[in-house]
């Protein structure tokens, strides 16, 4: 087994160990232990990751990577894919690959970058958690739960096929409803769990219908296979498979759109994303760790590993799912009160973000944005955890103001990460937003000019760039309304600013993620690493696509799947080699990724100061100018309108939950009264029909017979009865005469014979 | 003697039998008394024994190897003595019922009627 392969595999059981370890031992280990145990797991977990990295990157250090015909691996040359049979399944893809149920690992540079994200942001959340949970009675349970969410999630991202990934899928959406519900004494916390498994079911039947539309057209679902068979579908038409079939784009985009419904319950998009802000009913250190970096990024990581096999529809409806959540949740993220309710927004709105890169095309923008994002909504969600603990459990912003004085560290972390995800310069969010909407604007230009010049109206694509350019104006203006109302100004509640006071444990997480905020988004090459994973896929993917067709088809032939994304780096800043993925009208492209960037530069860059500034303005005193602008009536129903969430849940709750619940009961009543009650009144008629008949049969047939041979007795009888005179004479007579016609009848015959 | 014994065969005596039997079975027929039916039955039992007699004479006597055999002789005197008995089961019966309704008139025996 390849080096990185086997250490992180090491990292993915580690936390199962530690897991393992806490469930029989918890309790006997204790407080601070049992939390230090969780916490030493997962920092080998994260040293296994870090060493894998530099085994990756140094390409090669472990041996040759030879397995299963496999291209040498390493960091741009190409990934390590382990499949290992696990069900049987008949049929197959090739005949060294015969017909099976993958499981097994696939480790390319994402991967590698995934592993360093989520073992660093987890041993951060651990650390964070031994402080924050310190006072909790359930202080091990925590740990364990949090230790199988580790290994979930890490068996999720090394997953090499769409079933692991499914399987690690619903093991991570167990752990977020055991850490949502982790204080399950409180009604809203059990209900938000339930809630948030829920929501998440629905979406994962449409990854179900997903996987098995690919399984039962492909018998294969091991994502470089898929990525090789289907590696035309992005350009739109039909996709030959191997046995000559051809697979319609019609089922291809739905089978892309029943993925993303997984991805849509899992990362919180438009309409499945009413779950995430009740999720912050859990523990906050859960939420930073999962319903703000990893688990909620599940979603767009699966969409980024399905990207090659997307048509256009399906990408389209990614991008416009992505604008609507990420429109919403800035919206919605601008009125809450509640500390972690406006970053559980915030979150939404930024997984929006994602989705729409990835429906757009822009890859690397997407996931770039995901691992940045892990960083600075980690930070801001252990910002609020400690400011949560020094307000001893406040969450509402109503009651905080100053408190800077108070939790310096907190606050200044805190602006870090607000000046983070407002996409200021030099701040890791600030790169991958500006890829972001760089792709967006180059999609928007692009698109528009296909429309023209096929005569069509265009206006619609520049929605794709508009909305997320005007909900970054938005995003920095609501995150630094956060900070500005916890911590500048006077204090509003002077008792609980009395009492505020900082947690020593917990500066360590906070400026370790703060630094990781700051330098995230250059210094660390993860836009390296992700332009590596493309070259990886693309060129396993061609030689897997050259030996299946072989001698055959002759030339070499040229994986596809990632044609419609947009090239990662300007054409001017590394020249194009041979192998680019890109098979497209590319100097057209790199026009349009160009343009993107003039319209980035002139619509987007000032966003954050914009935003920031007025937030700042506004929130200088507190509540007072927005008290003002309450007072008009129109202001104070749009507010009380984004306050609810846009009465998502109201709907949901008229909609489906009584809907459903009245309609089953009509359903229900429908059943008794027809088919219940139906067949008890029917067995009765019949029970009643065939006693009748039989009683019929006892009355006439049975008694019939038993009355006839006692009528015919006594008919006999009464017929024979005046033979019986009792006069003697006669019946010597009848004798006599009875033996003289015997005689006279035995002469007779005796005469004639 | 003789001669006229000679004369006499098997038929005659059969005859005999069939006369007795004739007035017998009128006796029993036409006699309302008890006694008197008693009487016709003792006449239908003799020329019973008249026949088996008379066989025996003729037919055994007549064409048997050896010796002698008797038996129409002892099965006679076999029905003369259950005669005997069937009358004096026959006479009491008679009595009991004379007891009863002071009659031997059998036409008044109606108790048997169906």
């Amino acid at each position: 087994m390849p080096l990185p392969a086997l250490l992180l595999l090491i990292s993915t059981l580690l936390p199962l160990a530690a897991f393992g370890v806490l469930l029989f031992a918890g309790r006997r280990l204790g407080n601070p232990l049992a939390g230090m145990v969780g916490t030493a797991f997962v920092a080998g977990s994260f040293a296994c990751a870090i060493a894998a990295m530099i085994f990756w990157l140094s390409g090669g250090a472990g041996g040759p990577g030879q397995m299963a015909g496999a291209a040498e691996w390493g960091a741009g040359k190409g990934p390590i894919v382990m499949p290992i049979a696990w069900l049987p399944t008949g049929g197959g893809i090739s005949q060294d690959h015969p017909g099976y149920l993958d499981v097994g690992l696939y480790v390319d540079s994402l991967t590698v970058a995934m592993f360093s994200m989520i073992t660093l942001v987890a041993l951060v959340v651990h650390l964070f958690s031994i402080g924050y949970m310190a006072h909790d009675r359930n202080f091990p349970r925590f740990f364990t739960y949090l230790s199988l969410f580790c290994f979930s999630m890490l068996g999720l991202v090394i997953g090499g096929t769409l079933l692991q990934i499914f399987v690690f899928w619903e093991l991570v959406g167990l752990c977020s409803y055991l850490l949502i519900g982790f204080w399950h004494e409180k009604r809203s916390a059990a209900n938000a769990a339930t809630k948030a498994f829920v929501t998440n079911r629905i979406g994962d039947f449409g990854f179900l219908i997903g996987m098995g539309i690919l399984f039962y057209h492909l018998g294969n679902v091991s994502l470089p296979h898929l990525h090789a068979m289907l590696h035309t579908a992005g350009l739109g038409g039909p996709v030959s498979l191997a046995d000559g079939t051809k697979f319609a784009p019609g089922l291809l985009t739905i089978m892309g759109v029943g993925l993303f419904m997984g991805a849509m319950g899992k990362s919180a998009q438009f309409p499945l994303h009413t779950w995430l802000p009740d999720a912050m009913e859990g523990p906050t250190p859960v939420s930073a760790l999962i319903h703000a970096a990893t688990m909620v990024a599940a979603g767009v990581y699966l969409v980024g590993r399905i990207f090659p096999i997307l048509t256009p529809d399906a990408k389209l409806f990614i991008a416009i799912i992505g604008c609507a959540t990420l429109t919403i949740g800035a919206l919605v993220a601008l009125v809450q009160s509640d500390i972690k309710r406006v970053l559980a927004y915030s979150t939404i709105s930024q997984l929006g973000y994602m989705m729409l890169a990835l429906g757009l095309g822009s890859w690397v923008g997407g996931m770039f944005h995901l691992l940045t994002h892990a960083f600075f909504k980690a930070l801001l969600f252990l910002g609020a955890g400690s400011v949560i603990v020094a307000a001893g459990h406040e969450q509402e912003m109503v009651r905080f103001g100053g408190l800077w004085r108070k939790i310096p560290v907190t606050a200044v972390t805190f602006l870090i990460a607000v000046l983070a995800i407002a996409g200021t310069p030099f701040f890791s969010g600030f790169y991958s937003k500006e890829m972001i909407l760089r792709d967006a604007g180059a999609f928007s230009a692009y698109a528009a000019q296909s429309a023209l010049n096929h005569g069509q109206s265009a206006g619609g694509y520049w929605l794709f760039f508009i909305v997320p350019t005007a909900v970054a104006y938005l995003t920095a203006f609501y995150m630094m309304r956060c900070w500005m109302l916890t911590f500048w100004g006077k204090p509003r509640d002077q008792k609980l600013y009395a009492h505020a006071r900082e947690s020593a444990v917990m500066y360590v997480p906070l400026v370790l993620l703060a630094v990781l905020s700051i330098i995230g988004g250059k210094f660390l090459g993860i836009e390296d690493l992700l332009n590596w994973s493309m070259r990886e896929s693309s060129q396993y993917c061609t030689q897997l696509l050259a030996k299946d067709s072989g001698a055959a088809a002759g030339g070499e032939m040229k994986f596809a799947g990632f044609a419609t994304a947009w090239p990662a780096h300007l054409p001017n800043e590394e020249s194009l080699g041979e192998d680019e993925p890109v098979v497209r009208e590319r100097t057209a492209s790199q026009r349009a990724q160009i343009e993107g960037h003039h319209l980035v530069l002139q619509f987007a860059f000032w966003a954050f100061a914009v935003g920031m500034g007025l937030a700042g303005a506004v929130y200088w005193k507190g509540y007072a100018v927005a008290e003002m602008l309450l007072r008009i009536p129109p202001a104070r129903w749009i507010r009380n309108w984004l306050y609810r969430g846009m009465y998502f849940d109201e709907l949901y709750q008229v909609v489906w939950v009584d809907g459903i619940i009245l309609g089953l009961a009509a359903i229900c009543r429908g059943f008794d009264r027809r088919v219940i009650d139906g067949a008890v009144n029917g067995t009765a008629a019949v029970t009643r029909g065939f006693s009748g008949l039989a009683g019929w049969i006892d009355r006439w047939v049975v008694d019939g017979m038993v009355n006839g041979a006692g009528e015919l007795a006594h008919g006999f009888g009464a017929a024979m009865r005046s033979a019986q005179s009792g006069r003697i004479r006669l019946y010597v007579m009848v004798l006599m005469a009875a033996v003289a016609l015997g005689l006279a009848g035995a002469v007779l015959m005796a005469l004639s014979g | 003697m003789s001669g006229l014994l000679s004369q006499v065969g098997l038929h005659h005596y059969l005859i005999l039998a069939a006369i007795l039997f004739v007035c017998g079975l009128a006796t029993m027929m036409l006699k309302r008394n008890a006694i008197g039916i008693l009487m016709g039955v003792e006449l239908i039992l003799n020329a019973a024994n008249v026949n088996l007699v008379a066989f025996n004479h003729y037919r055994h006597a007549a064409g048997a190897a050896g010796g002698i055999r008797l038996d129409g002789q002892v099965f006679a005197i076999f029905v003369i003595v259950l005669a005997a008995a069937e009358a004096a089961v026959a006479l009491a019966i008679f009595l009991s019922f004379y007891n009863n309704f002071t009659t031997i008139d059998v036409e008044r025996a109606t108790q048997l009627k169906g």
